[in-house]
């Protein structure tokens, strides 16, 4: 399983400021209830199923958590009001909604007063903040529907300490349930704040209390619901962050609350569960927040570029009904982005690629030229809305590195990334795709074709940009020659060992790669000299790299991305220079940790 | 071995003319002047092997990483990094004489110098050129390609956008005295954008085409830009000079300050207005086309760097298709060598010191290449090896005319030296002060700026380095008219030495020798050591060139006398029974730090030639250069590698002296010392913060030279050195060997096949290869061509 070993990022110290001010409302008085419906919502516009591919739209939050200058004048978190809400729904409307744009989501607060205090109806439910909303949720979603998109709201996982009430509020639509019936005895406290009780579904009522949130929801005619604070994960482990049971209680609910709600949990969900959230969401945030919660939206190192390291491992687990979330898209207007163009550009690629949904937290009246030339690329969001698999590396982790995708039609779509802080040429080698000799290649971004390249194609890129190209094959199949690491006659140093493996090829793998151990493949035999681009497949639980050589000869270091645990195989290319006839590769620690290796795949010509 | 004697060759005469000729040029005119427009010569064709001449990359710099990723531009006064981005070119440009600071003679309370930017000074940047191309950002462009033609003295850029084939190339014309950025495209292409020429130092932009300003020590600056296009419209709006639709595009920039090398006017020309004159050049190129201006340029650069030529052998294709950056990535990953890139580093130096060293200041720690106001250690003058290692390359790669720019600025420095060294040397609080309580002649401290100050701390050994130096560039060119100049450097000098140099018994004998008074070893040990080897290994060869050349020049007979008196009685040192080194201090311990980057205790193996392994010296002595040379390891800063070369050279140990120099070809990663992707070298002052440091790109190349040529007056040795990476095939042409010749020597096999020997003004010589060697009597002019050297 995957802990939640992160460093202490600002994100998260930021994020303490909210469980504070939601802890504070655990002393604010039950409101009294509102004039609730329970006639079931109108079907939805659309039947299409729920996150059959990425969604696009909008995010309140972004906005919401920024220090820029005027965005929350009346304190943190201000931004989300009706007003804001409905004039990014008709920004939507006019700029976005006829490139797919769909979803306007209403993130953490519209139950909580400007001082961030919640509030609650008499069945401890949240209830909007008559200030924030004075038109209250279901007329906002009514405004959203009117423009013809969909409605997103939110909600923190477990049963907020301010809805608990010593036990006392009834559970709506029960007989006799109450909030003291769905907590554990010792009030044991659950999500990424410590701001809910855990909520015990050996009672039934407990499912019944979420039953009443769901249909709350569907009455109000919203199509979205963010799950936040979600464990394992959110910074937390453990028992009591374990959250499977109020995500699968949440499906369960959203089934017979009478319209389709997309389910979508935040954040930081662990990988060791991910069998889980595909089973009973429709996505997941695969990493802390994009947000920077500073003076602009996000920064490039906080934490934008972290995605290119974590995404890889979950690329396999996402598909239609259920997709890895990088957070939200805020390439829209430069000057509060905080990105340089490259860097705008390169975010836009990666999400489109890695098919996570792309919903923008801009200031949609605010979009810039280039942001709404990025945000509305239709090449760009048919790569994200095709029937291709995700996006992944080719090539290991370095600074510079190459993403791709097999497109159903044979064509490739393939990523150049150079996340160093200086400009530097990339260069995508045919044989990391899968073929080798000619291809023809169209800059997706620039619509430009560039014509027949052979066996690679180099382009300068500037400090933490990109290319986005469709890479048409024309040439020929490769054909590798496997050698697997545990082969006898291999050579192993240093406590280097071999171990079982049931992913690995052969079922077995070289471990133990840390503080000097080694292994070198011998007999990798090749018809004539040259740089060959091997396929490497490792496991490694998390980013880790290796010092590749061969022959003896200096030794290049290559960063691999997470495999996501111990148990899962992946493979990326590096190049190594070889000689014709029998060459030895090295695959060694030095002095730090590196990936267990499973097998190398090599070409016998270059 | 045979030997025919051949006419002095056309060339030879030619190029004994032009060193005469910037000689005298340089030493009546003030760094930025007026002159007459130049000749415009015909094309000058391209050497055959062009290809191996060109570093090439296929990514731009941007302006966060311009000292490792900009290309260097320089007419020998004004330099410039480029980025060479698409969308924006950026031009950081100086001049080598824009320095703040002056002449700073207030000494601190411990007796040395005061070392800030505002009393000491700091080499500074002058201005900076934007030409933005909005259209062309480097992310709509496709197959970009930059290239450093090192043939032509050319950088240029080219990309598609769009289909059209866009070209980009510059250079910094000595004749012209401007820099020259000329944009076209082929395939109906347009430009459309924004030029802007603006200070570095918080100037207020009140012109588009020129600006002025006085830096705090009232040092006149200004520097200014025309464009011209063609199809379009160019024109000035406010501060920046617009252009749309120009099917070409042509900028000129000039820039200047009002500094004088004369000491006694405050190194400032009072009548020169820079800024006027910067304009006055910039119209005056601009009248001219871009063919012509790039004509006159390529024409005066290959006068200089076509005066030698390298070969080391071939590279294969598969190296040729890698870009230089990859290439230096795969020459430290893989074993084999790379002979093209190998020579090519070695002209990119000649590059450099083409660029840099011509007409104005000397090479100073970077050059005349800065990313920012403030370089570290303030881009001065390091005289305790820095500088004199700028300079060791330029003879033995056929820059004798580079040199002078050295010779001029100790000539211009020397009134204010002595001056200094008179008022300030025996100041009670200056350790290091004579304490026989005598005072002469002059020295200098360990930094040195252009208005006759210095910085940090004395450095009394300084001057005899600065003038051991200055006396090599005799002993290759022969020159009585440079020996002339420098004879008051080295009068004073000894001068300084006679005063300062203290009698003393050596303990248990009852032998007295003189020793130099209380000083550093550079940069470590103790502060306050007697007869530390590297003053004694100075001023041994101090008073030996000084000898030679009063009896040279007929001057001083009496005073002459008196120096060889005291170098007969100076302590040299001994090797110490404890460590088995050659001692560095006079002591038997090692006080020091074992791998110290400096290696001053044997300034006499190299620069030095007191130490030779030729049997004429001790054997127990080169064994304990030997044993200190080994011992401070093959693993330092790069110009560090680059002195150990050298030494590993002298002592003809080929694999440590090439290994040494394939350490330095190291890509720094992160700051790590190293080669930057521009070539540059860096020092990694803390991890990952690295500096570019000039001197490894000049120390490098001359350790090459070293291992293939050794000279000294009245002998040359072929290939004393040979790496086995280059042992195959190769040549060399164009070295000058110390006593007055030049030499063009090719080799097979690992031995020599030819060597030709022109005299530039020696008479006699042995040249040796292995243990055969032959002596040469030659009229000055004349050549000799030696065959035959395998029997």
């Amino acid at each position: 399983m995957r802990s939640s070993s992160y460093s202490v990022l600002p994100a998260r110290a930021l994020r303490t400021v909210v469980v504070l001010a939601l802890t504070a409302g655990v002393t604010a008085a039950v409101p009294a209830a509102q004039a609730e419906t329970s006639t079931p919502p109108d079907a939805p516009a659309t039947a299409a199923a729920v996150a059959a591919k990425p969604y696009l739209g909008w995010t309140s939050w972004t906005m919401q958590s920024s220090k820029y200058p005027g965005l929350n004048p009346k304190g943190d978190y201000s931004y989300l009001s009706e007003a804001n809400v409905i004039k990014q729904t008709d920004a939507m409307a006019a700029k976005l909604k006829k490139y797919g744009y769909e979803y306007v989501n209403i993130d953490a607060g519209w139950w909580m007063d400007w001082s961030w205090k919640s509030q609650f109806d008499e069945y401890g439910r949240q209830k909007a903040d008559p200030v924030r909303f004075p038109s209250g949720m279901k007329a906002v979603a009514d405004r959203i529907h009117s423009k013809g998109l969909k409605a997103g709201i939110y909600l923190p996982v477990g049963l907020e300490k301010g809805a608990y009430n010593d036990g006392k509020n009834p559970i709506w639509n029960t007989d006799g349930c109450t909030t003291g019936d769905i907590v554990h005895d010792d009030l044991r406290t659950t999500n990424g704040w410590d701001s809910a009780y855990k909520i015990d579904f050996s009672n039934p009522c407990a499912q019944k209390y979420i039953d009443s949130q769901a249909r709350m929801f569907a009455d109000w005619g919203y199509d979205f619901l963010k799950l936040d604070g979600v464990g394992p994960g959110s910074f937390k482990d453990g028992d009591n962050y374990n959250n499977v049971a109020d995500v699968a209680a949440w499906q369960k609910a959203i089934k017979t609350a009478g319209r389709p709600i997309h389910l979508e949990l935040s954040w930081s969900l662990a990988y060791g569960h991910v069998a889980d959230w595909k089973k009973y969401s429709n996505g997941w945030r695969i990493d802390t927040d994009v947000e920077c919660y500073c003076n602009t939206l996000v920064t490039w190192e906080n934490s934008v570029d972290d995605r290119w390291d974590d995404a890889p491992a979950w690329t396999d687990h996402a598909g239609p009904g259920g997709w890895n979330d990088l957070d939200s898209l805020n390439v829209g207007n430069g000057e509060m982005d905080g990105l340089t163009k490259a860097e705008r550009q390169s975010y836009t690629t990666l999400w489109a690629i890695a098919k996570s949904p792309l919903f923008t937290g801009d200031d949609l009246t605010k979009l810039d030229s280039y942001g709404l030339k990025l945000l509305t690329d239709r090449e760009v969001i048919a790569i994200n809305q095709s029937s291709a698999p995700p996006a992944e590396p080719v090539t290991a982790s370095d600074p510079q590195q190459v993403w791709s995708a097999k497109n159903p039609d044979g064509t490739y779509t393939v990523a150049l990334f150079n996340l160093s802080d200086a400009p530097a040429s990339v260069t995508a080698n045919w044989p990391t795709l899968g073929f080798k000799g000619r291809a023809s290649v169209r800059d997706v971004w620039n619509k430009e074709n560039l014509g027949s390249h052979t066996d690679k194609i180099t382009q300068a890129l500037p400090a933490h940009g990109s290319r986005l190209f469709t890479v048409t094959p024309r040439g020929t199949n490769l054909s590798w020659t496997a050698y697997e690491a545990e082969a006898g006659t291999n050579t192993l140093g240093g406590n280097a060992s071999v171990a079982d493996c049931s992913a690995c090829s052969d079922g077995r793998k070289v471990g133990n790669l840390y503080a000097g151990g080694k292994v070198t493949v011998n007999d990798v035999v090749v018809a004539k000299a040259g740089t060959y681009q091997i396929k490497v497949a490792y496991i490694s639980g998390d980013s880790r790299s290796v010092l590749v050589s061969a022959n003896g000869g200096g030794a290049t270091s290559h960063k691999f991305a997470s495999t996501g645990d111990w148990g899962t195989v992946n493979s990326v290319h590096v190049p190594v220079k070889l000689k014709a006839g029998a060459n030895a590769i090295t695959f060694d620690s030095g002095t730090g940790y590196a990936p267990d290796i499973d097998r190398i795949d090599v070409q016998k010509t270059p | 071995m045979d030997t025919s004697p051949n006419e002095p060759s056309r060339r030879t005469l030619l190029s004994l003319a032009t060193t005469a000729g910037l000689t005298a040029t340089l030493g009546t005119l003030p760094a930025f002047t007026a002159f007459a427009a130049p000749a415009r010569p015909a094309e000058v064709p391209l050497p055959a092997d062009a290809s191996r001449h060109r570093l090439w990359w296929q990514a731009p710099g941007d302006e966060g990483s311009l000292i490792e990723q900009g290309l260097p531009l320089g007419n020998g006064r004004i330099g410039a990094l480029a980025s060479n981005d698409p969308g924006r070119e950026l031009l950081l440009i100086t001049d080598a004489t824009m320095w703040t600071g002056g002449l700073n003679d207030t000494l601190d309370k411990d007796g040395q110098f005061p070392y800030g930017r505002s009393d000491f000074g700091s080499f500074t940047l002058l201005a900076r050129l934007t030409v933005d191309i909005p259209d062309h950002d480097l992310g709509a462009v496709s197959g970009y390609r930059r290239t450093l033609d090192l043939a032509q003295g050319l950088v240029t850029s080219s990309y598609v956008r769009s289909g059209v084939t866009y070209r980009r190339e510059m250079y910094a014309s000595h004749p012209d005295d401007v820099i020259v950025l000329h944009f076209t495209q082929s395939g109906g292409g347009r430009y459309t954008g924004t030029i802007q020429l603006t200070g570095t130092h918080g100037e207020n932009p009140t012109a588009a085409e020129s600006f002025e300003a006085t830096l705090p020590n009232g040092l006149r600056y200004g520097a200014a830009v025309t464009a011209r296009g063609s199809g379009g419209k160019v024109g000035v709006h406010g501060t920046r000079i617009d252009f749309s639709g120009c099917k070409d595009l042509t900028v000129v920039v000039g820039a200047g300050t009002n500094y004088a090398p004369d000491a006694e006017a405050g190194f400032r020309d009072a009548s020169l207005d820079p800024e006027r004159l910067a304009r006055t050049k910039v119209r005056a190129a601009a009248t001219e086309s871009a063919g012509a201006l790039r004509r006159t340029h390529v024409a005066d650069y290959r006068a200089l760097y076509g005066r030698f030529d390298l070969s080391l052998g071939a590279s294969t294709d598969a190296q040729r298709e890698l870009d230089t950056w990859e290439r230096l990535h795969a020459r430290t990953r893989d074993p084999e060598p790379d002979p093209e890139l190998e020579a090519a580093y070695l002209q990119f130096g000649r590059y450099l010191m083409i660029s840099g060293s011509r007409g104005s200041l000397p090479l100073n720690l970077q050059g005349l290449w800065l990313d920012g106001n403030d370089p570290d250690w303030m881009g001065d003058y390091h005289t305790d090896i820095n500088i004199q290692m700028n300079y060791w390359m330029a003879d033995r790669t056929g820059l004798g005319p580079c040199f002078d720019a050295l010779t001029d600025y100790c000539l211009a420095q020397l009134p204010s030296w002595t001056d200094i060294t008179r008022r300030l040397f025996n100041d009670p609080r200056n350790r290091y002060r004579n304490s026989s309580g005598e005072n002469a002649g002059w020295t200098v401290a360990i930094s040195t700026n252009p208005y006759g100050g210095g910085g940090w701390w004395w450095h009394p050994a300084g001057n005899a380095w600065l003038c051991t130096t200055l006396w090599e560039h005799y002993e290759y060119t022969g020159s009585r008219e440079h020996l002339k100049k420098i004879y008051p450097l080295l009068k004073g000098a000894c001068e300084f030495w006679a005063a300062r140099l203290l009698a003393t018994t050596l303990p248990g004998t009852s032998r007295e020798v003189l020793v130099a008074d209380s000083d550093w070893s550079p940069e470590h040990g103790p502060l306050d050591a007697k007869g530390i080897t590297y003053a004694q290994e100075l001023v041994w060869a101090l008073f030996g060139n000084y000898c030679t050349a009063a009896a040279e020049l007929r001057r001083d007979t009496g005073y002459a006398d008196t120096i060889a008196a005291l170098r007969r009685r100076l302590y040299l040192p001994r090797v110490s029974p404890t460590t088995g080194w050659l001692e560095e201090w006079m002591s038997p311990d090692n006080l020091g730090e074992t791998t110290h980057r400096h290696l001053s205790p044997l300034v006499g193996l190299f620069p030095g030639d007191r130490i030779r392994p030729d049997g004429s010296t001790p054997s127990d002595i080169v064994a304990g250069a030997t044993a200190v040379l080994t011992a401070r390891g093959m693993e330092s800063f790069g110009w560090a590698n680059a002195w150990r070369s050298l030494c590993w050279a002298r002592l003809k140990d080929a694999d440590n002296a090439y290994q040494l120099f394939v350490n330095n070809l190291r890509p720094s990663t992160d700051g790590s010392n190293g080669t930057a992707f521009n070539l540059f070298d860096i020092y990694e002052v803390e991890r990952g913060r690295g500096i570019f440091q000039i001197d490894a790109n000049f120390g490098t190349p001359a350790a090459m030279v070293e291992m293939l040529l050794y000279s000294r007056p009245g002998h040359i040795e072929l290939l004393p050195a040979l790496p086995e990476a280059w042992a195959a095939s190769g040549s060399i042409r164009g070295v000058a060997a110390r006593g007055g010749f030049e030499v063009d020597l090719s080799w097979r096999d690992g031995r020599p096949t030819e060597a030709r020997v022109h005299s530039v003004g020696g008479r006699t010589t042995t040249v040796a290869y292995g243990d055969v060697s032959r002596t040469l009597t030659l009229k000055p002019g004349a050549a000799v061509t030696l065959k035959d050297f395998a029997r």
